[in-house]
This record gives structure tokens, sequence and C-alpha cells, in this order.
């Protein structure tokens, strides 16, 4: 398969201090890649440099290479590389607006979009795509804040989908939302796979299981393993990664 | 040293709390109480809409309304999109580094700089550099210069109250920063930025420093044609009033007074409505 995402030798540096050292990854083409791993392994840091969220950070700084299709994202302008990689937050974050208006907000101001009945359809196929069309479709005009968190949460990935993203990013999607909608939010991730690449952090060993193709472990900033998700829970190469899927640490 | 129970103690200190707090109240009561007990027999409706007559002791203060009105509502005009400007970029853009601490040091001092300062440097600056004369417009700059550090500071809390989070979501979607300023940021900060500017309206009505020499008049017989015109204000025309004319009738003090508590007052709760108005629709 072609990779879509190429790292090279990613070095990342909070307040000078290294959080993630020398990080080679590739990611496939329409592959769930999942990152698992202790608290303060470098794992959202990996994520957030992707596109680019780190940057915003002042007390950030980097080395290395990161290639989205042969191009190098850091001499791509920020606001193409992140409409081409969405990024879904740990928290949902719904826009202090309508279901609607959050789903429209972005494709509006990247201009994507001219006219009401364009906003519509893309209103309704986002919604689909997340199963989320049938519970919000009689209030589409209420505010985004006012549903449970798990319908919110999917709403952030409909969102995402409205700009027509290459890959998406996700970053403890389910931490906060209980099992139902943590179901709920990893059947659209599955769903997804068949258009996007995907990319997925998560602290809960038994969803990178379910739902990836590949897993990577990161310890402290390092990558430890990364493998085929089925071998890699089966039979780790690394001592370290098999305490951990094992639950003997972290 | 006496060592008290821990229920005595107790008591103690809440009854000493208590009574700090009531000596707040207590002098806001009495100018509340003295000024219409004394005043509200002279404001009627023509004290309100007449010229004055007979050496002010007579007639009413409509000139003096209109050309505080009209100083303070040009001072604002001037000093708030300036003011959101200038907190938009310390709060958003800024990077922070000693250029941006000079700024913000900059913005904390000129809040502490007296009123009769700023009167004077609105003489020297704008109505003798730039011969703008004694003048509602030289009036409203000063002031606005005043006041401009207390609108960047209330402007960059409303724009702080917005949640980073919305931010980071917008950015993470493609959209641009300004954009994301522009579509996000700034409605949902405009009700702490417009509640600001109406306390802004309030403190600065009441100013008689900054004006004595760049705006206010001790008598004009006409109202204000234009905004280069000298005007009568409410604050300096109650000094005048209770310094320099002889046998003014006290009511006329007193409600000259009350007019200008009335103005401010009506600002205070103006704001107050507009801010449990917005509290009340505010989405998150």
């Amino acid at each position: 398969m072609v990779d879509k995402i190429k790292v090279e030798n990613l070095n990342c540096y909070y307040n000078k201090q290294c959080v993630l050292e020398s990080l080679n990854i590739n990611i496939a083409q329409n592959e769930i890649l999942s990152i698992i791993g202790p608290a303060n392994s470098g794992k959202t840091t990996f994520l957030r440099a992707l596109n680019r969220m780190n940057d915003l950070d002042a007390n950030y700084s980097r080395k290395g290479k990161i290639y989205l299709d042969d191009d190098n994202i850091f001499y791509m302008n920020m606001e193409n590389l992140r409409r081409r990689i969405g990024m879904l937050f740990a928290m949902p974050i719904p826009l202090p607006m309508s279901i609607y208006e959050n789903i429209v907000y972005a494709p509006k101001r990247l201009g994507l979009i001219s006219n009401k009945s364009e906003q519509d359809v893309i209103v309704e196929q986002a919604l689909k795509d997340v199963s989320l069309w049938d519970e919000v479709k009689g209030r589409l005009n209420s505010s985004a804040m006012k549903i449970s968190g798990g319908q919110q949460q999917r709403l952030c990935i409909a969102r995402i989908l409205a700009i027509n993203p290459e890959v998406i990013l996700f970053d403890e999607p389910c931490s906060g939302l209980d099992p139902i909608s943590t179901a709920k939010v990893e059947e659209s991730i599955i769903e997804l796979k068949r258009k996007y690449t995907i990319v997925l952090v998560t602290n809960n060993v038994k969803q990178a299981s379910r739902v990836s193709d590949k897993t990577a472990f990161f310890l402290m900033g390092k990558l430890i393993e990364i493998d085929k998700t089925g071998k890699l829970f089966v039979s780790p190469q690394e001592k370290q990664t098999e305490d951990y899927i094992t639950g003997r640490f972290g | 040293m006496i060592k008290l129970s821990p229920k005595l103690s107790q008591k103690l200190s809440y009854l000493i709390l208590f009574l700090a707090t009531i000596l707040a109240v207590i002098p806001v009561a009495l100018i509340v109480f003295i000024i219409v007990k004394n005043g509200v027999s002279a404001l009627t409706w023509e004290f309100l809409t007449s010229m004055p007559k007979d050496g002010m002791r007579g007639g009413g203060i409509l000139p003096a309304i209109l050309g505080t009105l009209s100083i303070v509502m040009s001072a604002i005009f001037l000093t708030l999109p300036i003011g959101v400007c200038a907190a938009i970029y310390l709060n958003e853009y800024a990077k922070d580094n000693l250029l941006t601490r000079i700024i913000k040091l900059a913005i904390v001092n000129l809040a502490g700089v007296p009123s009769v300062v700023y009167g004077l440097l609105g003489l020297g600056i704008f109505v003798m550099f730039l011969k703008l004369g004694v003048s509602i417009i030289a009036g409203a700059l000063t002031l606005s210069i005043m006041e401009l550090p207390v609108v960047i500071t209330t402007a960059r809390g409303a724009l702080n109250s917005v949640p980073y989070s919305f931010r980071e979501a917008s950015l993470s979607l493609g959209v641009s920063r300004w954009q994301t300023i522009r579509y996000i940021v700034l409605p949902n900060a405009l009700p702490g930025i417009l509640t600001g500017a109406i306390l802004s309206i309030a403190r600065i009505s009441g100013e008689t420093a900054p004006i004595l020499f760049t705006a206010a008049a001790f008598y004009i017989p006409y109202l204000p044609h234009s905004i280069f015109d000298q005007v009568m204000t409410l604050p300096y025309h109650l000094y005048i009033i209770s310094t320099q004319i002889p046998n003014m009738p006290k009511n006329v003090i007193f409600a000259t007074a009350l007019v200008l508590l009335m103005i401010v007052l009506t600002m205070s709760v103006l704001a107050i409505i507009a801010r449990i108005y917005f509290r009340k629709y505010r989405k998150w």
C-alpha cells in the first residue's frame, strides 16, 4: 500500500525538553494506526505534530521531517495542511452555535460551498456518515451545546468530514464517553477507514485492538514497537510492550 | 494576650468582616439619600430642557447635559474600536517578548496617571498643538486616551473568557487565525466588551479634570453646533454653581448633582441588564 504519511527522524521539544525522540513512522493510505502508551509517552504530541497544532505553542520546537503525499508539511500553508488533516479532540468541542452551523462553519469559511442547498446536502451527508442524522434531524437549528457528549463527539467528526480531509487524527476520542457512546464512535471510526487514513491515540488498549490495523507502542517519548495489530497483541517483540498490553504497568 | 474561645472568636471575626462590608454600603446610600432629598424639589422637566437664566441661578441645565453626553459619546466612539483592536492584538497575536511586555506595562501605567495630567496633555496636544481649540473633539480625544487602558483591559478580559478550545477547534478545521477571531472569538466576547464599554461611559461621564482645559466652558448661551464648539458640561457646571456663583439656590446645585448621578447610575444599570441578558443567551 502507498504511504500517506512519512515521519522521518522527528524530535519534539517543550521548553527545550525532549518529549519525542528520533521518531520514524510510515502510515499507509486507508489504514487505521493506533498509538498506545502510558501518560507522558508523547502520543498526543506526535498527533499534534502531524497537523501542526503544536506549532501554535510558543514553548514548542521540533526537528525532523513529516511528509504528506511526498510534501513536507513544515513547508505547507498551515490552513491547507489542516484542511487535509482533520483532528478530533479528546473532549467534544462543539462550537457555540447550532448543530447545522457547526457543520457548515468550516466549509463556509474555507469557501467550499456557496449556496444554501449545497449546505443542506453537506450537513445531511456528514451527519449520516456518523449515524447522527436520525437522532438530530428534527433539531438542526438548536444549540450543539445541548446534545449529549457522545452525540457532540460524533457531531465533531461530522464537522471534520464536511471539509473532506484525507487524514483524520483522533486524540483519545472516547475518554469522556460511556460504553454505548464509545461503541458508536468506534463504529464511525471503522466506517471512515474506507475513505480516510486514520491515526488514533488511545489510552484504551482494547480499543486499539478492536479498531486498528496497525498499532504503535510509545514509551517515554520513544517508539518502542510498531506492528500489525493482530501480531503486536498476540506476540509482542519487546518486553515493555508485553508488560503494557497485559496491564502489568501503566 | 487574651485567649478567646473558638466560638467567640468565630463570632467576633464574622462581626468585624460584616461591619467592614456595611461600611462600604453606607457612603453610597448616604450620597444618594442626601442628593435626592435636597435636589428632587428642583428637578422638573423644565430644569432638564431649558437654558440657564439669571446668571445660572434659574432656568435649566440643558446645555450642560447635552455637552456631557456629546463629549462622552464621542470619546467612547473613538476609544472603543482602537481599544478592541489593541486587545485583540495583545491577546490573540502578540508573542511574549520584550516589546509585548513593555506595551503591557505602559497600559497598566497609563491607567494610573492622574486625570488632571490627562487634562494638561489634552491642552498641550489637542487644544494648542493640533489647534482644535477648547472643543468637544479636544475633550473627547483627551477622555478617550484616558479611557483607552481601561477599555483594552476589559476587552482582553472578555476575549480571554472565550475558551481556548474553541480557537483550537476552529483552527484544526483549517480555518485561518483571523477568521477564527472574527467568527468565533469576537462574537462570543462581544457581550463582555459591550458591558465594559457601558461602564466606561459611566466612569468618564463624571470626569472633570480632563475636560476642564480641553472642552468645558463657564457659560454659553447657545447649544453646540459642531464638534469644534466649546460646551458646558455637567461636572464643571456643578463645580461652578457650587463655588463661583453667589446666592445660588441649594436645591438647584443638588438637582444638577442628581442629574449627573442619574446618568452614571443609568449606565451601570444598563450594563447589569446587558450582562444578565447576554448570560441568558450564552451558548456554552
